[in-house]
C-alpha cells in the first residue's frame, strides 16, 4: 500500500504543478508577451506603435471580452465564452505592453531634453517609471482590475464575472484618454524607489477592488435585489454627475460649458473660462428628469406594490438613456467641431458677462493671494482681468476632450450603468441562474477583499515611509493619505462584520461596494476637488 | 436537550446577563467586535469630513474660511472641523478604538489559545456530521487502516496524530494552527503603530528653517495656524534653539535644462550642504537632498523647497583690461573671491536675477533672470575698494554702471543657476517614535496581514467506527474555503480509494456557515 501511497504521491506533485501552471498560465503568457513587446520597442525605436494606441487597443479588447461574456449570460456559447477569455487575456497583454513601452517613452523624452540642453547626465531607469501622474495610474489601475480578472476568472464556474469587471476597466482606460498621456517632466520629490513600492501597490489593489465590487454587483443581482432598486441608485449617480457637471450650470443654468484649452508644454492648460455646446444642456437636462422620475416610479414600484409603476419607470430609464446618448453625442461633436473658440466665447460673454468675474476670480487664485487681498479685489477688478485674459488668448483658445476629463468619465460611467440596469431588467431570472452560487459569490467576495485590505494597509505603510523620508512626517492626514485611510478603514470594517454578526452576503457587497466607492473617492476626487501635498496624483 | 431545558436555559443566561454588575456589561460592550466596528465606521466619517472640509493647515485654507458663510464658519469652528484630526474627540475615538482592540483581543485569546494547545484530537459523530465539508464512508475496516489515513493526511502536509478509544479510533490532522493567532499579531503591530506616532506627536515637532550660502544659524521655526473664527487664521513662527550651529555651505539645484529656468517643471533635484558645528561632537558635513534626509542627534533635515528667486552658485567673469585690451575669464563662486595675477581681488558680493536701479540703489525687479547681474567687490593691489557690476545682457556704451573699474571692463558671461535659499524642513524625534510606528508597527502589520490571508488552519478528522464499518470524514478551516474545498475532496477520494468505501453522506458545501466559527 505505501508504494502505491508512493505512485500516487508522484501523479500528485506532476498534478499540482501542471494545475498550477494551467491556472496561472495565461496571466504568465500576458506578462511574458508584454514584455517581449517591451523588447521589440527598444529593438524598433521611436517608430514603434505609441504607448496610447497600445492603450486604446486594450481598452477594446476589455470591451469586447465584457460584450462577449454578457452575450454568454443569455445566449450561452461555448466559442463566445473562449473568445472572451482570450480577449481579457489579450486586453491585459496590450494594457502592460502600454505601460512598459511608456516607460521607454518617458525614458528617451527626457534625455532628449536633457541631450539638447547639453546636459550629458543620464539619470536611472527607475526614474521614468509610469507612476507619476493620474494618467500613469489609471493605465495600471486598469491592468491590476484586467489582471486580476483573468486570474478569478480561469475557473469556468466564475467566468462570467467578467461581464461585470471588465468594463469598469474599460472605463478607467476611457478616463485615462480623457487625462491625455503627455510626456511630462518628473516632479523631483517624486524621484525614489519608493514610487515604484507605493504607486505599484496603489494600482494592483485599487484593480483587486475593482473586482470586488463587480462581484459584489453580482452578489446582489443573484441574490435577488430587485434590479428596480439598483436602477434608484444609478439613478441617483447619473443626476448627481449632471447636477456637478459644467460647474453646477446644467440644472442651474440648463446649459453645459466645456472647458477650453490654450497650448502649453508639456500640457495644455486649461483657461478659467467654458464655452456653452449647444443642445447638451438642455439634453441632459432631460435625462436627469427622466431619471428623477424612474426613481419615483420604482420607488412607487418597491414600497407600495404598483406593478404600472415599474413599467413606467422601465420605459425612463430608456428614456433617459436615450437622451444621455444624445447628450455625450452632442457634447464630442461640439469639441470636435468648434472653431473659433474665442470669438464664439466672447459673444457668449457679451450676453452674461458674469463669466468674466468667474475667469478673474480664478486668476486671482492661481496667484496665491492672501485672503486679505482677495477681499480687496472688486468684481470690477475680476472682470477686467477676465477681459484682459480674453482679449490676450482668444485666437490661441481651443476645445479638447481632455480639458474635463472626469466630467466625461463620469458621464460615461453613468451611461454604462443605466444601459447594465437596463440589460438586467431582460430576462433577469435567465441571468440569475447563470450566474455562479451565492455562496461562491460570497467566498470570491470575501477573498478580494481581504487581498485589498492587505494591499491597502501596505499602500498606506509604504506612503508612510516614503513621507517620512521625503517630507519629515510620515504621516500628516494629506487628502490623499486620509482618503486611502477611510477607505481601508471600510474594508477593515467589512471583515469585521463577518466575525461578529456573521455579516456574509448581501450586508458584506454593500459594504464592498461602499468600500470601493471610496477608493474611487481617493484616486479622483481627492486629484481634482481637493488640495493637499498628493495633487499631482 | 428538550426544547422546554432549552427555553429555560436561554432564560435563565439572559436573566444572568441582566444581572451582570454594570462595570461587567460595560466591558463586555467596550470589548465587542460590534462596537469595534461602530468606532471604525465614527472613524471613517470623521476623517471624510476632515477631507471635504479644509483643515486650517492647508494651503489656501485663509481664502477657503473667507469664502463660507457665517454660519458655516461658526458650526464647522465650533464642532472642531477645521482641524478634525487634531481635536480631543478625533484623538478620543483612536485611544477607545486601541481600547477595544485589547478588550476584544484578551476575551478571545482564550479560545484562540486552545486550538494551539489543546487540539481537538477526538470528535463525536454528531459534531463531525455538523462540519460544513464531511463525509461518511461505507467500508470494512482494518488495523491498518488508521495508519493509511494518517499518511495520507501527512502527504497533504498535515501533521496527524491516532487516538484509540475503544471501538473507535480518530484519526485527526491538522496544519497552520498558529493562524489563529494571526488576528493578534495584526492588532499588536496596529497598536505598536498607534502608540509609536503618538510618541512621535508628543515629544517631537516639525519645523524649517531657511539657509542662504553662508549664513550660520542655530534657530529653526516651529510654525502654528491659529483660528480665531472671527478674524480668520493667523500663522505663527516661533524660533526653537538648536544645542548646534548650522551654516549652509552651499545649495545646489539640479536642472534638466542649465539655460533653463529654476522652476519646479526643469528641476531635478535640489541640495543643500550644511556645515553643523556642535560644542559637543564636533563638526560634521551633511548634504541634504530630495527624498535623502540627514539625521544628527534625533532631529532630520529634510530638503523640502527653494525659495526661487534667481541666483547664482558658480559665475565665469570676463574681464577685458583696460590696459592692453586683454580678456581674460575667471571663475568666481558664491560667497568666494578670486584673484588676478596683478593682485587685484574679486570678492562676491550679491546676484540681482533682474537687476534694477531703484532709487539710485540696486535691486532686482523680479525673481527671473531678465537681467542678470552680479555686484562684485574689488580690492586693487593699492589697497582700495571699489564696486563693481557685471551683467550677463551687453550693455550700451557709455552707461555709467557698466563702466570699467579698477582698470577692467567686468561681465558675466556665463553662471550656473540656484534659487536664492532652499528650505530643509526638521523632524525632532527623539525617541525615534515615527520609525517605531511605521517600520515595527508598519512592517509587522503586512507581515502579519500576510500570513492570516495567505495560510489558513486546517483541520481533518477521520472517525473509524469499528462497530458500525464505516469512517466519518470530516475538515474545518478558518479561512480559504474555496482550496480548502478542493483539497479536502481530493483527501477523501484518497481515502476512498484505499478503503474502497462507498460514500452514502457527502458535504453540503451549500451550507451557510461563518467562516470564524471553532
Amino acid at each position: 500500500m505505501s508504494q502505491a501511497i508512493s505512485a500516487k504521491n508522484v501523479t500528485t506533485s506532476t498534478d499540482k504543478r501542471s494545475e498550477f501552471v494551467s491556472y496561472y498560465l495565461p496571466a504568465i503568457l500576458a506578462i511574458v508577451g508584454a514584455f517581449l513587446m517591451l523588447f521589440l520597442r527598444l529593438q524598433i525605436g521611436q517608430s514603434f506603435i505609441s504607448d496610447t494606441a497600445l492603450m486604446m487597443i486594450a481598452l477594446a479588447f476589455y470591451v469586447l471580452a465584457a460584450v462577449l461574456q454578457l452575450t454568454d449570460l443569455y445566449a450561452p456559447s461555448e466559442i463566445a465564452r473562449k473568445i472572451s477569455f482570450v480577449s481579457a487575456v489579450l486586453g491585459v497583454f496590450f494594457n502592460l505592453s502600454s505601460w512598459l513601452v511608456r516607460w521607454v517613452n518617458l525614458y528617451e523624452f527626457e534625455i532628449a531634453q536633457l541631450r539638447a540642453s547639453g546636459n550629458m547626465e543620464t539619470p536611472w531607469i527607475f526614474r521614468h517609471i509610469p507612476f507619476s501622474n493620474l494618467y500613469d495610474l489609471s493605465l495600471a489601475f486598469a491592468f491590476g482590475a484586467g489582471l486580476a480578472t483573468i486570474l478569478i476568472i480561469k475557473r469556468p464556474s466564475v467566468q462570467s464575472l467578467a461581464a461585470f469587471s471588465l468594463p469598469l476597466a474599460a472605463i478607467i482606460l476611457t478616463l485615462a484618454r480623457f487625462i491625455g498621456g503627455e510626456y511630462t517632466n518628473l516632479m523631483p520629490i517624486l524621484d525614489s524607489y519608493w514610487r515604484p513600492i507605493h504607486v505599484g501597490v496603489a494600482s494592483i489593489s485599487y484593480g483587486i477592488a475593482l473586482v470586488c465590487f463587480a462581484i459584489a454587483v453580482a452578489y446582489l443581482l443573484k441574490d435577488n435585489v430587485k434590479v428596480e432598486a439598483m436602477a434608484i441608485w444609478v439613478g441617483l449617480f447619473t443626476v448627481g454627475v449632471i447636477a456637478s457637471v459644467s460647474k453646477f450650470s446644467v440644472f442651474t443654468e440648463f446649459v453645459y460649458r466645456a472647458g477650453i484649452f490654450l497650448p502649453n508644454s508639456p500640457k495644455p492648460f486649461l483657461t478659467p473660462f467654458r464655452l456653452e455646446l449647444p443642445f447638451v444642456g438642455p439634453l441632459l437636462v432631460m435625462t436627469g428628469i427622466f431619471c428623477l422620475a424612474m426613481i419615483a416610479s420604482f420607488l412607487a414600484y418597491i414600497y407600495k406594490n404598483i406593478e404600472k409603476a415599474a413599467l413606467i419607470g422601465h420605459w425612463f430609464l430608456r428614456l433617459s438613456i436615450v437622451t444621455l446618448v444624445l447628450s455625450i453625442g452632442f457634447l464630442v461633436y461640439g469639441i470636435k467641431t468648434t472653431e473659433n473658440v474665442g470669438e464664439k466665447l466672447e459673444a457668449q460673454l457679451a450676453a452674461n458677462s458674469a463669466g468674466y468675474i468667474t475667469a478673474g476670480k480664478a486668476i486671482a487664485e492661481r496667484q496665491q493671494l492672501s485672503a486679505q487681498e482677495f477681499a480687496q479685489i472688486t468684481p470690477f477688478q475680476f472682470e477686467r482681468m477676465g477681459r484682459q485674459f480674453l482679449q490676450e488668448n482668444k485666437s490661441k483658445m481651443y476645445l479638447s476632450l481632455n480639458t474635463n476629463p472626469v466630467e466625461l468619465a463620469g458621464l460615461i460611467t453613468a451611461l454604462v450603468a443605466l444601459g447594465f440596469v437596463a440589460l438586467f431588467s431582460f430576462k433577469t431570472e435567465h441571468l440569475r441562474e447563470r450566474l455562479p452560487s451565492l455562496e461562491t459569490l460570497d467566498g470570491l467576495m470575501y477573498k478580494t477583499a481581504g487581498l485589498t485590505f492587505a494591499g491597502l494597509a501596505m499602500l498606506l505603510i509604504t506612503g508612510a515611509i516614503w513621507a517620512n523620508e521625503s517630507w519629515g512626517r510620515p504621516w500628516g492626514f494629506d487628502s490623499k493619505e486620509t482618503g486611502a485611510l477611510v477607505a481601508w478603514l471600510t474594508y477593515a470594517a467589512f471583515l469585521h462584520t463577518r466575525i461578529s454578526r456573521g455579516w456574509t452576503g448581501r450586508a458584506s457587497a454593500y459594504f464592498a461596494i461602499i468600500g470601493f466607492l471610496l477608493i474611487i473617492f481617493t484616486y479622483l476626487g481627492v486629484s481634482y476637488l481637493l488640495p493637499g501635498l498628493h495633487s499631482y496624483a | 436537550m428538550s426544547p422546554e431545558t432549552t427555553k429555560t436555559a436561554t432564560k435563565t443566561a439572559i436573566s444572568l446577563a441582566k444581572g451582570k454588575p454594570l462595570w461587567e456589561r460595560a466591558l463586555d460592550f467596550l470589548s465587542s467586535v460590534r462596537f469595534g466596528i461602530f468606532l471604525l465606521c465614527l472613524l471613517v466619517v470623521l476623517s471624510f469630513l476632515g477631507m471635504v472640509i479644509m483643515q486650517k493647515n492647508v494651503q489656501g485654507f485663509d481664502t477657503y474660511f473667507a469664502s463660507l458663510t457665517p454660519a458655516e464658519r461658526w458650526l464647522f469652528g465650533t464642532l472642531g472641523l477645521f482641524d478634525v484630526y487634531h481635536s480631543w474627540y478625533y484623538n478620543f475615538l483612536l485611544l477607545i478604538l486601541s481600547l477595544n482592540i485589547i478588550l476584544a483581543s484578551i476575551d478571545r485569546f482564550p479560545k484562540a489559545w486552545s486550538y494551539i494547545v489543546k487540539p481537538k484530537l477526538e470528535a463525536t459523530r454528531a459534531w463531525l456530521l455538523k462540519q460544513r465539508y464531511k463525509e461518511i464512508l461505507k467500508t470494512v475496516s482494518n488495523d491498518s487502516l488508521a495508519e493509511a489515513i494518517k499518511a495520507i493526511f501527512e502527504e497533504n502536509g498535515l501533521k496527524a496524530k491516532i487516538t484509540e478509544r475503544g471501538p473507535r479510533t480518530y484519526v485527526f490532522a491538522e496544519k497552520g494552527k498558529w493562524n489563529r493567532m494571526g488576528a493578534y499579531i495584526v492588532h499588536l503591530a496596529l497598536l505598536i503603530l498607534f502608540l509609536g506616532h503618538f510618541v512621535s506627536l508628543q515629544t517631537g515637532f516639525d519645523a524649517d528653517v531657511r539657509l542662504i550660502p553662508g549664513q550660520t544659524t542655530n534657530q529653526i521655526q516651529l510654525i502654528e495656524f491659529n483660528l480665531d473664527l472671527e478674524k480668520g487664521l493667523s500663522v505663527e513662527r516661533y524660533n526653537v534653539d538648536l544645542p548646534f550651529t548650522i551654516t549652509c555651505t552651499d545649495i545646489e539645484q539640479k536642472l534638466i535644462d542649465p539655460k533653463g529656468s529654476i522652476d519646479i517643471n526643469n528641476t531635478i533635484d535640489w541640495r543643500t550642504q550644511i556645515r553643523i558645528d556642535d560644542p559637543e561632537y564636533g563638526t560634521t558635513i551633511a548634504d541634504i537632498q530630495l527624498n535623502k534626509p540627514f539625521s544628527y542627534r534625533g532631529y532630520r533635515f529634510f530638503q523640502a523647497s527653494a525659495i526661487t528667486v534667481g541666483n547664482a552658485r558658480k559665475m565665469t567673469l570676463e574681464l577685458t583690461s583696460q590696459k592692453d585690451g586683454s580678456v581674460t575669464e575667471v571663475l568666481l563662486e558664491r560667497n568666494g573671491f578670486t584673484s588676478l595675477p596683478d593682485g587685484t581681488v574679486i570678492e562676491y558680493d550679491s546676484f540681482y536675477p533682474d537687476f534694477v536701479l531703484s532709487n539710485g540703489q540696486p535691486d532686482t525687479r523680479s525673481g527671473e533672470y531678465n537681467n542678470p547681474a552680479v555686484r562684485l567687490n574689488v580690492l586693487t593691489p593699492e589697497g582700495e575698494r571699489k564696486i563693481a557690476y557685471a551683467f550677463f545682457n551687453r550693455l550700451p556704451d557709455g552707461i555709467p554702471i557698466g563702466a570699467p573699474v579698477a582698470g577692467y571692463k567686468f561681465r558675466l558671461k556665463d553662471f550656473e543657476k540656484v534659487p536664492l535659499a532652499h528650505v530643509l524642513s526638521i523632524k525632532y524625534d527623539p525617541y525615534h517614535g515615527a520609525f517605531i510606528a511605521w517600520y515595527f508597527g508598519g512592517f509587522g502589520l503586512l507581515a502579519s496581514l500576510a500570513f492570516v490571508f495567505f495560510f489558513s488552519h486546517q483541520r481533518f478528522w477521520a472517525l473509524i467506527e469499528k462497530s458500525k464499518d464505516e469512517i466519518i470524514i470530516a475538515a474545518d478551516t478558518n479561512r480559504n474555503h474555496v482550496s480548502f474545498e478542493e483539497k479536502f475532496k481530493k483527501i477523501a477520494s484518497k481515502i476512498k480509494e484505499i478503503t474502497k468505501g462507498e460514500n452514502y453522506v457527502t458535504s453540503d458545501f451549500g451550507e451557510k456557515r461563518n467562516h470564524f466559527d471553532g
